[in-house]
């Protein structure tokens, strides 16, 4: 039987491009069939909703019973993958509850599968919060994601500081998203659907739409693209990991407050 | 939609001055001589253009940036354009190939009955044998012919008879024609289609006969072209 699968994506700063690529991830997922539900946490109104409002819940990461509806649910879900789009600010002080909660733990044991996508922006803030994200990984998979919206170079050009924190995490695997072109990404956004059904030349309803060919072309080639980054990740391969012959979890220890940093 | 396939024309070489314009415009006017709709896009920058010499059929396109893709691109596969022709200067040689390449442009057409045909004009510069290279391997669903015009590069082998209607070309073959006859067809105020139906006044009546014999050469090529792609 599959074991069930949490995939964080996070990174400390804004704008790095967070729920975009919990879009992609959605996207993937729905080409490989996983079942999978998600999470948006930029209360009150969401921003990962808005594209996939079907399998999208607003909760705030912050509140108790929100907490509990990710997390107690985790066993019960039909979905095999619950996907948190983590608010900025909020990556830290999440994985620091989730320790506590013993969700590291369990993924430890073997009784969940947990992954985090670090969504990583330019600056060397950035990739400090590599440190500090290190001190909770436990057993998660991690990746670590050069989202390249801004055409920043990462610090490849300095491999004395590229080296040092890119490696610091043994096992950590690293993804590109490619920069996708301004209109496009423009043209998605005010149409509010999937990328899959911008391609699609569809409406959110289904209905036949009127996006520019050029604009869905490119749309086309750039989920291509990160859909080959997740092949070659093998990520289906990692979520659908069989459990392990120990028994499930049981009810996890009280959420703590997760404070904002 | 049309039922009927119609032909898109991509006339192209990595290099300079080796008859994309003349080729263009031999096209574009074979269709208005056979009072078939046509659109011509002109994608050169360094002219004498296409759209000098054909102002009343040609649209000037710049697919620089996006917006002038979009605007070239997607009228390109409108349904009410008819036969499509495209002067690709060698400056956006790679970029137009590349954009064709990464939105899948050549898919869609076939997808709305519209055939593409890249005529390629051959060239000694060893890029050109390079470039044709790539898009071969690279459009290898697309049917990409050979040109050779004799005109601009007569190193270049010229095979004696037209094809036979029902032998699939192997090039497309621009014969050679004498300086005063070039020099004529180079007049921004000359037109193929006129002369075909009727002579220009400024033509001398020695040379009627050597241009008519030419222009039919290269108008049954189109024919035998156009039956092929299955668009006649």
């Amino acid at each position: 039987m599959t074991k069930p699968a949490v995939v964080l994506i996070g990174g400390d700063k804004g704008g790095v491009g967070k729920t975009t690529v919990a879009r992609t991830l959605l996207d993937y997922f729905a080409r490989q069939q996983l079942r999978v539900r998600a999470f948006d946490t930029e209360v009150p109104r969401g921003t990962l909703k808005r594209f996939h409002p079907d399998v999208t819940d607003v909760v705030d990461i912050n509140h108790v019973p929100d907490q509990m509806r990710i997390f107690d649910t985790v066993n019960s879900t039909d979905a095999t993958v619950s996907l948190i789009d983590v608010r900025a600010g909020l990556l830290s002080p999440t994985l620091h509850a989730l320790r506590n909660i013993g969700f590291i733990e369990a993924a430890k044991k073997g009784e969940i599968t947990f992954v985090l996508f670090h969504i990583l922006g330019p600056s060397i803030a950035s990739l400090d919060e590599i440190v500090d994200t290190a001190a909770y990984l436990g057993d998660a998979k991690y990746f670590m994601v050069k989202n390249f919206i801004n055409n920043t170079y990462f610090f490849e050009w300095d491999e004395a500081t590229h080296a040092a924190y890119f490696k610091r995490i043994p096992g950590a695997v690293g993804i590109t998203i490619p920069k996708l072109v301004e209109m496009a990404a423009e043209q998605v956004d005010l149409a509010s659907v999937p990328f899959a059904t911008f391609i699609a030349n569809q409406k959110q309803s289904g209905a036949p739409a009127s996006y520019s060919f050029v604009l869905r072309g490119y749309v086309r080639h750039w989920l291509e693209t990160i859909s080959a980054e997740y092949d070659r990740v093998n990520l289906t391969d990692i979520l659908e990991a069989k459990e392990s012959s120990r028994p499930p979890i049981g009810r996890p220890r009280p959420i703590i407050k997760i404070a904002e940093s | 939609m049309s039922d009927k396939t119609t032909p898109l024309y991509v006339v192209c070489s990595p290099c300079r001055r080796v008859g994309k314009t003349l080729v263009s415009r031999l096209l574009t006017e074979f269709y208005v001589v056979n009072d078939r709709p046509v659109a011509a896009f002109d994608l050169a920058d360094e002219g004498p253009q296409l759209a000098d010499y054909l102002p009343d059929f040609t649209t000037i396109a710049d697919i620089s940036e996006t917006r002038g893709q979009m605007a070239f691109f997607d009228r390109l596969i409108a349904d009410d354009v008819g036969v499509r022709i495209i002067d690709l200067d060698r400056r956006v040689f790679k970029n137009f190939f590349t954009v064709v390449h990464e939105i899948r442009f050549f898919e869609e057409a076939r997808h709305r009955s519209i055939e593409p045909l890249i005529l390629f004009i051959i060239d000694p510069d060893p890029k050109s044998a390079k470039a044709y290279a790539v898009l071969r391997h690279q459009l290898a669903q697309v049917s990409l012919l050979p040109v050779r015009n004799q005109i601009e590069t007569a190193a270049i082998p010229y095979g004696d008879a037209p094809s036979k209607v029902n032998m699939a070309p192997t090039s497309l073959d621009i014969p050679l024609l004498d300086f005063p006859l070039r020099a004529l067809m180079d007049r921004q105020s000359f037109s193929f289609s006129r002369f075909w139906r009727g002579s220009p006044a400024d033509l001398p009546a020695s040379l009627k006969p050597e241009l008519s014999r030419w222009v039919e050469r290269i108008f049954f090529q189109f024919r035998v072209l156009e039956r092929l792609l299955g668009c006649a």
